[in-house]
């Protein structure tokens, strides 16, 4: 079964710009998908340093690097990667 | 300090009698690096409430200026029972006092005047000292004995001070209808002394208390204090902060890591991700029951704790400032870091003096110190405050 790694960072600026709220994540989960996520922490991964990366909180899915990320558009991001690779049992 | 000298630490713990807002009883500790000096005193008013906290404030207070300024002891007491206000009812100015005058050498000067006797611990053995009588005039309540010893302390000694509040909870009870008692008090605490060797004196003091409360029912009859002084090896704490100033010093920063004799913490993520990358070592975020104030704790195999950098310092800050004692908050991150710090005696900083430009982002919805201005005062709060012995240096 295909699943999907998501890593939020919970560095200060990330923290300060939300980062806190994304850490509820697996709670807005359908159960459909909820099995199929994997959701860790990052205590930083470097991103706010560099303009060109864009604006915090920062979450990575998969190797998909969301800027100035929320609950919906991380949920976006996890359904399209599933529905671009589905389940194939 | 030498690094493998005898620290003194010094904790207390309190109850007021029941119902009332202050404590007649004070406990003041000072210390004077420069001198290699503590002074430890714990004063109990007359009576309870307001008018006993000002007696026991005023004595304390007094005693340690001129104990500061070297004044002889005896003086010092006769000034003090003469200038105390008098009780309306009781027709006398009383404060009872204890006074540690000790020297980071291990020489202590004790001064008793009728409080429970200090009980004096040589490991897991009380140890006995001989007292001499000395005997001060005073126009306020007539002729009065204060007793003066002096001894040499040595490593793992405790001195415990405590007001009558402790050795006499539980009294009228059917099981101690004469109170706990010195005697039995003293028992009490040679016998945790056995079962724990290493107990703080902050654990230390807090179980006493806690058994006074009980005896008591908890419904004080008085105002329960217990003060410990502990001579003991002393418990290093290491806190990294922030990446240095530039990547060249990286190694540097992840040997001094890897080389501390003693407890080891990172603030930062930037710095977590330098040390872990020079140490060789992985950072796993520990997302489990996390809380909503500071981000969450980390683990790494070389460190003892990992947390995020400025807010969690200045959550601590705040922590200890307020004196919000940490077993009652939700164990965060900024919680564990704190119980780490209360429980150490020597806590060196590190800080990294390289400014992160997205902290100094006007559009940040709060307001984010600069790393060494905020450091600067978590220092002098751990050393004036909880008499730790802290100190940074940048890099």
């Amino acid at each position: 079964m295909k699943t999907v790694n998501v890593v939020i960072c919970t560095g200060t600026t990330c923290y300060v710009m939300g980062a806190g709220h994304l850490l509820g994540l697996k709670e807005h989960l359908d159960e459909s998908i909820a099995q199929r996520v994997n959701i860790t922490g990052a205590s930083c991964l470097t991103l706010c340093k560099n303009d060109e990366y864009g604006k915090a909180p920062f979450v990575r899915v998969n190797d998909k690097l969301i800027t100035e990320a929320t609950i919906p558009k991380i949920i976006e991001e996890i359904q399209r990667q599933l529905q671009n690779n589905p389940a194939t049992e | 300090m030498g690094a493998n000298r005898t620290f003194v630490e010094v904790d207390y713990c309190q109850s007021s009698k029941n119902q009332q807002s202050v404590a007649g009883d004070i406990f003041l500790s000072h210390r004077i690096p420069d001198q290699e000096r503590t002074i430890c005193i714990l004063a109990d008013g007359l009576g309870s409430g307001i008018k006993a906290n000002v007696l026991a404030t005023l004595t304390a207070t007094m005693t340690m200026r001129y104990i500061l300024d070297d004044i002889d002891i005896r003086r010092a007491s006769e000034i003090i029972m003469s200038t105390l206000p008098v009780c309306k009812e009781r027709k006398i100015g009383y404060s009872t006092f204890t006074i540690l005058d000790i020297k980071h050498d291990g020489m202590v000067n004790m001064i008793e005047y009728d409080n429970p006797p200090c009980v004096l611990m040589r490991g897991q053995r009380r140890l006995d000292v001989q007292k001499n009588r000395v005997t001060v005039k005073s126009d306020n309540i007539g002729v009065r004995d204060i007793w003066h010893s002096r001894f040499r302390a040595k490593e793992n000694d405790r001195a415990v001070l405590f007001s009558d509040g402790v050795t006499q909870s539980g009294m009228g009870t059917a099981t101690m209808p004469l109170g706990w008692t010195d005697e039995k008090a003293a028992q009490h605490i040679a016998e945790i002394c056995t079962r724990f060797p290493d107990i703080s004196a902050r654990d230390l003091s807090r179980n006493i208390v806690a058994v006074a409360r009980k005896n008591d029912e908890f419904h004080n009859k008085d105002d329960i204090t217990c003060s410990v002084i502990y001579f003991r090896r002393p418990r290093k704490t290491l806190i990294v902060t922030g990446p240095p100033i530039d990547k060249q010093r990286d190694v540097r920063l992840a040997a001094i890591v890897r080389e501390f004799p003693g407890k080891k913490i990172v603030c930062g993520g930037t710095t977590a991700t330098l040390i872990a990358r020079e140490l060789n070592d992985t950072i796993s975020v520990n997302l489990d029951g996390y809380y909503f104030d500071v981000p969450p704790a980390s683990k790494m195999e070389h460190v003892d704790l990992v947390t995020e950098g400025i807010l969690t310092l200045t959550r601590c800050v705040d922590i200890l400032e307020k004196k919000l004692a940490p077993e009652t908050l939700p164990n965060d991150a900024a919680v564990q870091l704190v119980k780490i710090l209360l429980d150490s005696d020597i806590i060196q900083f590190v800080v990294g003096t390289k400014i992160n430009d997205a902290h100094q982002d006007p559009n940040l919805p709060v307001e984010l110190d600069i790393r060494r201005n905020l450091i600067k005062r978590f220092v002098a709060l751990l050393n004036d405050k909880y008499l730790k012995e802290a100190s940074f240096k940048l890099i």
